[in-house]
This record gives structure tokens, C-alpha cells and sequence, in this order.
């Protein structure tokens, strides 16, 4: 990266690049936050702050997985499929056994579905978009066939503690996510599959090439991906208390989002896990602001799809330049 | 691959199971289902088809170019939701624009912009859903009686379903066989480099592509909105990814260069069968959603890729 820059290596230059290299995610938190100082000054209480925060750990989380996905040039959008499978799991009472049964059956669940997805993908390549995408068709319609006619059950303690529970006011939820963000984000950056992770995204055909394993980094990527959406899933159903075919239905496009956000694009080998993590919270953030100024669904749909693709645009944009 | 025949077949894509699909679902249905013989039923059958047809003949184009429409879905339900909720003698030019507006957001955002055609049209697929639900909150409405009209045959016997499919065909039939446009959009969809360097546009194909199908999706949702005779903002939700299964079965390459109308027209017969053979026999519509979900897994391992990814 840095030999293609040696003719503009002035200091100014780098110093600008640098500005606008940051993920949209920064100043798109910057922004929001000064709006609400201005429009809404009590979304920025520490109360309201660490709820928000809370509410935005389970797409945090998700988002850990969806940016692994896309830093090597594939993406996850089977994440609802995974959630709404998780929720009938842990909450249907049809499956026998104790919470850790129901805790380590979803995980494996989440890891069979990563393989699934892996196995159409690597072994068939298939498109990734059209497999997962297929992939949460075919989860959503099965729970949704199976829990008809009759009411979701109560979600495990553990997973209600987990959601629920404050220590000294902090809620444990968010702690969850960083206390996954933080060392995988270290993990990726110090590891030898972060380096090939990073091989890949910039350039596919050199990894294969130089015998990086591709197949199986892509196969470990989709399983860890869906084992993100699980834990997902599992804070998702900790908030509620309870079963709902509700859950983590637009998990898959805000993850997106946040991702684009967060400066991670398909193909350039770039962006880190701290980016994606901010625009989860900024995504979050801005939800609250619109149903604060009395905007409600539609507006939010719209706004969504915007982003996603204002955001890809901007990206595009920028590394064509 | 050397041969007239050949390359001609791997251009149309038709292969020995794009054919052999829909003949044995329909031999398997007519002992199955004693129903399915019946008038009423091969009815109900042209109907449910022609408005995947019609938009997936739309997706055809955008494969061919090598890129895919995710949006399609979202553009049928604002039509249906445009039909209802204004002035009925503007109501289709109306959706019309709107299909033009949708089209060349997706053709600018992919072929100007380089937004790979999956984001690019899902987010579209997003914005167009919200603006749906701003324009129509819950199914309902009347859709007026010149618009009805248009879904019924002027000729006593024949379905109008089938006098709406046989002009959608013809018109893709024409464009990609009969027409100079036709060839220029297998050159790009095979290689964008090499039709760029022998001097074909590439830009402005694509966004015509994208902006035909999104008409063609205008055009499905008329038919459906007028057939069902009233609006609902969500009743194009199954389409995206029906028109995409529609198309890998019935051969076309999503990777592109590679599809044919024939190919379309089996494609849509087979997920229409399976369709209406499920619900003949009975199967939950959810179970049907996950069983269309299983069909589009089937048919896109069929096509190999060079690349892993998206």
C-alpha cells in the first residue's frame, strides 16, 4: 500500500488522506451526537447514553461477524435466519434439557448453519449474497412453519441475567460485546489468520496464489460469523425475556450498514474491528434520534437504505481515486 | 465448447435440467394432485406465473449484464401501493417514473460508481420498501375499474394473464436476439474489459438494464395489483429472490454473458409448478417459503463460479 503512494508523500497530502480515510462512522457519530446536543439534549444523558449503548451491543456483536465476512470479499445476510432459529431453540420448549444444553445446542446450531453457508460457497461457489440470503429464507420459513399455533415460552436465566442485569449501573450486555470486541480485534491484528485474512481481502487471486488456505479461512469466517449472530441472538433474546419470531429481523442489512459505515469494503483489504463497532452504536443512536423527533418505521427503512448506499458510493468513490 | 451448436447452447444456458425440471414436476403433479388438471387450476397457475415471469424477465437482462436486482420486490409493492393511494388517471405514469427513478439509482450506483450490483440494489430494495410503507401503511384500497381491466383479455377464452406474458416475451425476445442492444449486453456481460476495448459502451447499457427491469417490475405489480384488485405494500416482498431463483434455474449464469428467454420461461414454470403443487397438497406457506429457499440452493450450485465470494 504505502510503495503506491511514494509520488504524493507530502506531508499535507498525507495528512488529508489520512482525514478521509477514517470510516464515515466517526464523524457520522460526531455529527449525530452534536444534533442531539442541539435538538435533543436529553439523549445525551449517561442514563439514556448507556441504554443506547446497551441496545446496541446484540447489532455489535453481529456486526464483529458481518465485518470478518466482508474483509474477505463475502457477506453474511442470514443473520435473521440464525436469530429467529436461536429464539425457537432456547424458548419453543420443544427442545429437551437444562439452559447449557439450550446455550451449547444454539452454538452448534449457529456453527452448522456457518458450515452450511461455507460448504455452498467454498465447495459449489456459489454466489455468498444468494446462499445466505436462501439460507434465511429457508430458517425463517421452517420457524416460522414449526412455532405456528403456539406461544414462545420464556427465554433461559442466564441469557435474562445477561440482558437485564446492571453492575453499578453499568448493564452486562454491552460488556458482553466488548469483552468479545477487544480481543478479537487484538487477536486479528497480532494473529497469523488476521494477516490472512487481510491477504485475501486485498487480493484474492495473489493469497490463493501464494498458498494462503483460502477455503478454510473462508469456511472458519462463515462459522465464526454465524456463531456471532448466535451470541447475537442470545443477547436479543436476554432483553426480551422472552421468544419472539420478531427477533433479529433486520440484523442482516443494519450489520451491513454498520460495516460500509465502519470503512470496511469489499475488496480493499482494509478497515479494522474498531470502525464497524462505532457505526453499530452510531446506527443505534440515530434510530433513537428519528423515533425521538416522532419518525417511525418507513422513515427508518428509507434511511437505512440510504445509507447503505451512500456509503458504498462514497467508499467506491474514494478508493477509484 | 468448439461448434455452432455448442456455443450456442452454452449462450442460451439451457441445459438438460433446466428442461427436465418442469417436464417432471408436471408429470408428478398430474398423479399427485387429482386437482391439477382441472380449468380453474391451470388458471390459477398462468396467473401466479405471469407476474414472476414478467419479472424475471427483467432480471434476465440485469444477469446477462452481469450484475442482479434485489429490488425488483420492493418496486412491484409500490406499485401495487401507488395503484390505490392516488388519482387514478395518474397512476401509472406515475409508477412508471418511479420505475425509471429506481432503475437509474441502481444502473448510476453500479456501472458509475462501482457498488457491487448486491449492495447497490439492496439498499435501493430498502429505501423503495420505507417509501412503500410512507405511501400505503396496510393492505387496502380500491384500485379503480380501467385498471382492473387491463388484467382481463379482450379476447373471450384466453387469459389475460397470457396475453401479458406473450408481450413481455416478445419484447425481451426482440431486445436480446433481435437487436443490436441484445448483442452489445452478452459482449459486456461476459467481459466489461474486452467490450469496452472494442469500442461497446459499457455504462450506458447497464443503466438501461437496471431501468428496464425495474419497469418490468412496474408492470408486474399493474398485473397484480389489477388481478387481486387491491393494494398491499408488502405483496412483491417474495420477489427478489423468486425472480433470482427463477433465473438460475432456468439456466442463466449469474455471473453473466449467459441466458436466454426460453431458459426464463422454463425457470418460471418450474418454480410456478412447485408452487402450486405445494399448495395443492396442502403444504404451509411458510414451509413453501423455506422449500423455494431449498430450490434456490439447488439451483445456484448447479452453476460453478470461478471466484468465492459474493
Amino acid at each position: 500500500m504505502a510503495m503506491l503512494e511514494t509520488p504524493r508523500e507530502r506531508p499535507g497530502y498525507r495528512l488529508l488522506s489520512a482525514a478521509t480515510a477514517l470510516p464515515i462512522a466517526y464523524v457520522g457519530t460526531l455529527l449525530l451526537l452534536l444534533c442531539a446536543y442541539m435538538f435533543r439534549p436529553a439523549l445525551l444523558s449517561p442514563m439514556l447514553l448507556m441504554l443506547i449503548i446497551r441496545q446496541a451491543a446484540p447489532l455489535g456483536v453481529a456486526v464483529i461477524g458481518q465485518s470478518l465476512c466482508i474483509r474477505i470479499l463475502s457477506i453474511d445476510l442470514s443473520f435473521g435466519g440464525v436469530a429467529m432459529g436461536v429464539s425457537y431453540i432456547l424458548t419453543s420448549g420443544y427442545v429437551p434439557g437444562n439452559q447449557a444444553v439450550l446455550i451449547g445446542g444454539s452454538l452448534l446450531f449457529g456453527a452448522a448453519v456457518g458450515l452450511a453457508n461455507a460448504f455452498f460457497i467454498v465447495r459449489l461457489r456459489a454466489s455468498s449474497v444468494i446462499v445466505t440470503l436462501a439460507m434465511g429464507l429457508l430458517l425463517t420459513g421452517i420457524v416460522i412453519a414449526f412455532s405456528q399455533f403456539r406461544a414462545p415460552g420464556d427465554a433461559p436465566a442466564l441469557l435474562k441475567y445477561i440482558g437485564q442485569t446492571r453492575i453499578w449501573n453499568v448493564p452486562l450486555a454491552p460488556l458482553v460485546w466488548f469483552a468479545l470486541l477487544i480481543p478479537i480485534g487484538w487477536y486479528l491484528k497480532r494473529s497469523v489468520l488476521g494477516q490472512y485474512i487481510d491477504a485475501i481481502g486485498a487480493n484474492p487471486r495473489a493469497a490463493h496464489a501464494t498458498g494462503i488456505p483460502y477455503a478454510s479461512v473462508v469456511v472458519l469466517v462463515h462459522v465464526a460469523s454465524s456463531l456471532f449472530a448466535v451470541v447475537s441472538a442470545f443477547l436479543l433474546v436476554g432483553f426480551v425475556g422472552m421468544g419472539s419470531l420478531d427477533i433479529g429481523r433486520d440484523l442482516a442489512l443494519n450489520s451491513l450498514a454498520a460495516v460500509i459505515l465502519g470503512g470496511v469494503t469489499f475488496g480493499s483489504g482494509r478497515g479494522g474491528i474498531l470502525g464497524p463497532a462505532v457505526a453499530a452504536f452510531m446506527l443505534t443512536f440515530l434510530f433513537n434520534l428519528l423515533t425521538s423527533f416522532g419518525l417511525g418505521e418507513p422513515s427508518k427503512l428509507m434511511l437505512q437504505g440510504a445509507i447503505i448506499a451512500m456509503a458504498a458510493i462514497a467508499y467506491s468513490a474514494r478508493t477509484r481515486n | 465448447m468448439i461448434g455452432g451448436s455448442a456455443s450456442r447452447s452454452s449462450r442460451s444456458g439451457i441445459g438438460i435440467i433446466t428442461v427436465a425440471l418442469p417436464l417432471s414436476m408436471f408429470v408428478l403433479l398430474s398423479f399427485a394432485a387429482p386437482s391439477f388438471f382441472t380449468g380453474q387450476n391451470i388458471g390459477n397457475i398462468s396467473n401466479q406465473i405471469a407476474a414472476l415471469l414478467i419479472t424475471s424477465l427483467g432480471q434476465l437482462i440485469v444477469a446477462i449484464s452481469g450484475g442482479v436486482d434485489l429490488s425488483v420486490g420492493s418496486t412491484l409493492s409500490l406499485t401495487s401501493a401507488i395503484i390505490v393511494s392516488f388519482d387514478p388517471s395518474i397512476v401509472i405514469p406515475l409508477a412508471l417514473f418511479a420505475g425509471c427513478c429506481i432503475g437509474v439509482v441502481n444502473g448510476v450506483g453500479v456501472a458509475v460508481f462501482g457498488v457491487h450490483p448486491l449492495v447497490m440494489t439492496l439498499a435501493t430494495a430498502t429505501f423503495v420498501q420505507g417509501l412503500t410503507f410512507l405511501v400505503l401503511p396496510t393492505p387496502g384500497g380500491v384500485v379503480p375499474p380501467a385498471i382492473e381491466r387491463l388484467a382481463e383479455s379482450p379476447i373471450s377464452g384466453l387469459p389475460g394473464s397470457l396475453l401479458w406474458c406473450a408481450a413481455a416475451i416478445l419484447f425481451f425476445w426482440l431486445l436480446l436476439s433481435r437487436s443490436s442492444f441484445g448483442l452489445r449486453l452478452y459482449a459486456i456481460g461476459a467481459n466489461p474489459r474486452n467490450a469496452a476495448l472494442n469500442g461497446v459502451k459499457v455504462v450506458a447499457p447497464i443503466i438501461t438494464c437496471y431501468v428496464l427491469c425495474s419497469l418490468s417490475a412496474v408492470a408486474a405489480g399493474v398485473f397484480l395489483t389489477a388481478r387481486v384488485s387491491t393494494g398491499d405494500p408488502t405483496v412483491g416482498a417474495s420477489f427478489g429472490l423468486d425472480s433470482v431463483t427463477v433465473i438460475a434455474l432456468g439456466g442463466v449464469q449469474l455471473s453473466g454473458g449467459i441466458g436466454s428467454v426460453p431458459g426464463v420461461i422454463l425457470g418460471a414454470i418450474t418454480l410456478g409448478l412447485a408452487t402450486n403443487g405445494m399448495n395443492l397438497l396442502g403444504v404451509s406457506p411458510f414451509l413453501r417459503m423455506a422449500a423455494t429457499g431449498l430450490l434456490l440452493l439447488g439451483a445456484i450450485s448447479l452453476q460453478r463460479r470461478k471466484t468465492i465470494g459474493v
